[in-house]
């Protein structure tokens, strides 16, 4: 159940995670949309006040120039005015004399390019001889002045404005603009009266200025390259425009209308001076504003100037959208700056996790694999005869070493290892390497074999070539007889009355070669010697210096336990005490192992020693039955161990007759039983063919009838009479011991 | 050693006496392997005087068992001692015999 309910929280947290992930983008996202508003809108306002401003400005300018354009345009007027005001004096001099008049006209003419006309219209019969009407006149006509009488009932000027106000004001005004038939041109005329000697007005005096001269006046300089100024009379005809190359009469008409309009919209400018209108072209619907104003002095003529939108306020929109742009590039940028930082913080968060995960199960797996080495001292308290002490200390949180031991029918089996390479790889093949050796172990008590059937497995799709250097032992303990093979590891140390390596053939490491022979060496370990097994990591710990430990210490430093007659424990913890002091806290570069085992046989002090030899013979095992009474009646055990030891030794002994000669070949089997009072011991020996009853494997008891086999009856019987059971071949000799302490002993 | 035999219409009844050894196993082999196939009939074997089995003299009583099984009969043991039924114990025997 628990299982599924890991796999689902695993679940939610990944979803967790995403969730946030994502918060988090959104939310980066919305702080860059809302960063981006926030400058837009102030970058709007900016351009709100600056056109402001800038409209303000032109405000001044526009009120500036209609001033001074009208100042021009006045005088421009005043100099015609004033030409006619030089040459009043003439005219009323020679008012008597009519005809005289034209040479006045010419002369102010000539004198006065602006003037295209002159005349004087005089009181309808001023002059009998001039018929009623008599207004003499002078005006320029293709380069030359014409000069002619040009009253007439057709052009009846009493009728005409100039005359009319002039002779009802009394006062000289300037006439709005009107198309002269006589020169064929729009035409503006400034008149006075003419007085006579009783101070009556008997005559109008006027010029006629072309409004082309106005035009020149008008739009010799501008606001704007494209902006103009037109003239308008008070009642809102046009006077002057620009050239039509210039401007479109259309747009001009345009302009005068709206001008006109009473019901368009005019504001007034800031200073009150002039009125402003807002307007289209008619054509390309091209914004602009018209500024206008009234003369102050007579004439009371309009002048306006215009502006197209465009000039006005085309670099500030054109700045505004350059600044507008570049900022939004600029928070597209930083945004992209923004998310890429935090899509790599998040990176690196969920690193961080994965690496946690990792670290997790790093730590799990170095408990595993401290699980599968021996870990509870002393492993055997029930017995005197040895004593192991090993430790692994790993460089990283799991480790390429390994060790291990196991007591199998008073043989024990060790061996120590280092798995080429360190972390989890390492880890993996020395759990390999590790249940090999268990595995290898469980039927086999030859190292040699054991190490050639672990190389053969590990051999087999080795693909990363990694290799273990193994040192191996079975330590037989009744006799101390101590066979051994080495992969390619450190020789162990033998602690005994010198400290000296055992001496070992190199061989190769495991995982090399599947067809390696591997070579058995053999010794007998002294009593109360004891072998100090290590890897690499001991001789080649480094302090700061790169120094290494070295096993010229490693000598010493056992030659000083031995002196001292240190324990397996005290020695592996003094030696690691003594790396830890060499390193100085320098980070191990790879694991650290040792494995120590003191081996101590007990003297069995016989009290009793009874032998029986037999022929290879089953018959022959009557002979037992009453060897074996008699031997449990001296020892005075009752009557159900006694048979239970008989039962044993009978099985053992006829094992030996059914396996160790071949049929047809005699033997014989020699039984010797001992006792030192506390326990029994039977030594069986044959000299036929190597045979090792303890690698048998064990019968299945569970088992139905019908799926049991009858055979390893024999075996099973005295391993579960006899409390150990060992098997030694030495010297072309099967010595078989098994022993039985005596505690059912009758008192 | 001494064994008995005695035949009923639907049962052997055998009767071991004294020790049955490796060495007496030979010659209880031969008086027993008529059992080795019974036609169906139960065997009881009695105990009550067997002092002592080997391994041998299980393996006759198991051959035995194995013939009973085949023809559907049982194989019944009586009056066992202690250190025999110990035997049985620890070879397993006495999870596939049947015991009255």
């Amino acid at each position: 159940m628990a299982k599924p309910d890991k796999n689902s929280s695993t679940h939610s947290l990944h979803q967790k995670t995403d969730f946030w992930h994502l918060g988090v983008k959104n939310n980066v996202i919305l702080n860059i949309v809302l960063a981006a508003i926030l400058l837009e809108a102030i970058s709007a306002t900016q351009f709100y006040f600056t056109r402001n401003l800038l409209a303000d400005e032109l405000e001044r300018r526009a009120e500036t120039e209609l001033v001074m354009k009208a100042i021009i345009v006045k005088n421009t007027l005043k100099i015609s005015e004033n030409s006619l005001w030089g040459h009043l004096w003439d005219m009323e001099r020679n008012m008597e004399e009519p005809d005289s008049l034209y040479d006045v006209m010419e002369w102010v003419l000539r004198s006065h390019h602006n003037i295209t006309g002159c005349g004087v219209a005089f009181l309808p019969g001023y002059f009998p001889q001039k018929g009623r009407l008599f207004e003499p006149y002078a005006f320029w006509d293709n380069g030359k002045i014409r000069k002619e009488q040009v009253a007439s009932d057709k052009h009846d000027y009493t009728q005409k404005t100039f005359y009319k106000r002039v002779m009802a004001e009394d006062t000289s005004i300037w006439i709005d603009p009107y198309y002269d038939n006589i020169t064929d041109r729009i035409i503006v005329t400034y008149a006075m009266p003419i007085h006579d000697n009783k101070n009556n007005v008997v005559a109008v005096f006027g010029i006629d200025v072309s409004t082309d001269i106005l035009k020149d006046t008008l739009n010799y300089r501008h606001l704007y390259p494209s902006s103009y100024n037109i003239l308008l009379t008070q009642s809102g005809e046009l006077i002057s425009a620009p050239d039509s190359k210039r401007v479109k009469y259309s747009n001009v008409e345009h302009v005068v209308n709206i001008i006109n309009d009473s019901t368009s919209t005019k504001t007034m400018s800031k200073n009150g001076r002039c009125k402003i209108a807002t307007f289209y072209d008619p054509d390309d619907n091209e914004k602009g504003y018209v500024y206008y104003a009234t003369f102050k002095e007579k004439p009371d003529w309009q002048i306006a100037v215009v502006c197209y939108d465009k000039e006005v306020f085309g670099k500030l929109r054109k700045m505004h959208l350059i600044l507008l742009l570049s900022m939004l590039a600029g928070i597209i940028v930083l945004g992209f700056i923004v998310s890429h930082f935090v899509k790599n913080s998040l990176k690196l968060k969920e690193a961080n996790k994965a690496k946690e995960r990792i670290d997790h199960e790093l730590s799990i797996a170095k408990n595993i694999q401290m699980e599968m080495l021996p870990k509870t001292y002393p492993p055997y308290p029930e017995r005197s005869d040895i004593d192991i002490y090993g430790s692994l200390v790993p460089a990283r949180e799991v480790g390429g070493d390994l060790f291990d031991y196991f007591l199998r029918d008073e043989k024990l089996f060790f061996c120590i290892g280092d798995v080429s390479g360190k972390g989890v790889p390492a880890a993996l093949l020395m759990a390999v390497i590790h249940t090999l050796f268990r595995s290898a172990s469980a039927h086999e008590n030859n190292p040699a074999r054991i190490l050639q059937s672990i190389n053969e497995t590990s051999c087999q799709g080795n693909e990363s070539h990694m290799f273990v250097t193994l040192f191996l032992g079975v330590l037989d303990l009744p006799t101390g007889h101590l066979r051994y093979c080495n992969a390619g590891h450190d020789a162990p140390i033998i602690m005994g009355p010198t400290v000296t390596p055992l001496p070992v053939k190199a061989n190769l490491p495991i995982g090399l070669f599947d067809d390696f022979n591997y070579e058995m060496q053999q010794t007998v370990l002294m009593p109360n010697s004891t072998m100090f097994l290590y890897t690499d990591g001991l001789t080649e710990a480094k302090n700061s210096q790169r120094k290494q430990f070295g096993l010229q210490r490693v000598q010493e430093l056992l030659t000083r336990c031995t002196q001292e007659k240190k324990m397996p424990r005290e020695i592996i913890e003094t030696t690691i005490q003594e790396v830890h002091a060499f390193v100085m806290g320098a980070e191990p570069s790879d694991d650290l192992t040792l494995l120590a085992i003191h081996y101590m046989p007990q003297h069995f002090e016989s009290i009793l020693s009874e032998t029986l030899t037999l022929k290879n013979d089953v018959r022959e095992t009557a002979k037992l039955s009453s060897f074996m009474k008699s031997i449990t009646e001296k020892l005075e055990l009752d009557k159900s161990l006694a048979r239970q030891l008989r039962l044993a030794v009978e099985e053992a002994v006829v094992n030996v007759i059914d396996y160790a000669y071949p049929v047809g070949i005699e033997g014989d089997v020699t039984i010797k039983v001992m006792s030192d009072n506390r326990c029994l011991k039977v030594i069986i020996v044959d000299s036929g063919v190597a045979f090792d009853p303890t690698a048998k494997e064990k019968t299945d008891i569970t088992l139905s009838a019908e799926e049991r086999q009858i055979g390893g009856l024999g075996i099973l019987l005295v391993r579960e009479l006899m409390d150990t059971i060992n098997y030694e071949r030495t010297d072309g000799q099967n010595i078989l011991t098994l022993m039985k302490l005596l505690s059912n002993k009758k008192q | 050693m001494n064994t008995k035999i005695e035949e009923s219409e639907s049962k052997y009844i055998v009767t071991l006496e004294g020790e049955l050894d490796t060495a007496a196993a030979v010659e209880v082999e031969e008086q027993l392997k008529d059992l080795y196939n019974s036609n169906g009939k139960d065997v009881i074997i009695d105990c009550d005087k067997l002092e002592y089995i080997a391994s041998s003299g299980l393996r006759i009583l198991f051959r035995i068992l194995k013939g009973a099984k085949a023809c559907g009969s049982k194989v019944i043991m009586r009056n066992m001692n202690e250190d025999i039924k110990n035997v049985f114990k620890m070879t397993g025997f006495i999870n596939i015999f049947e015991f009255e």
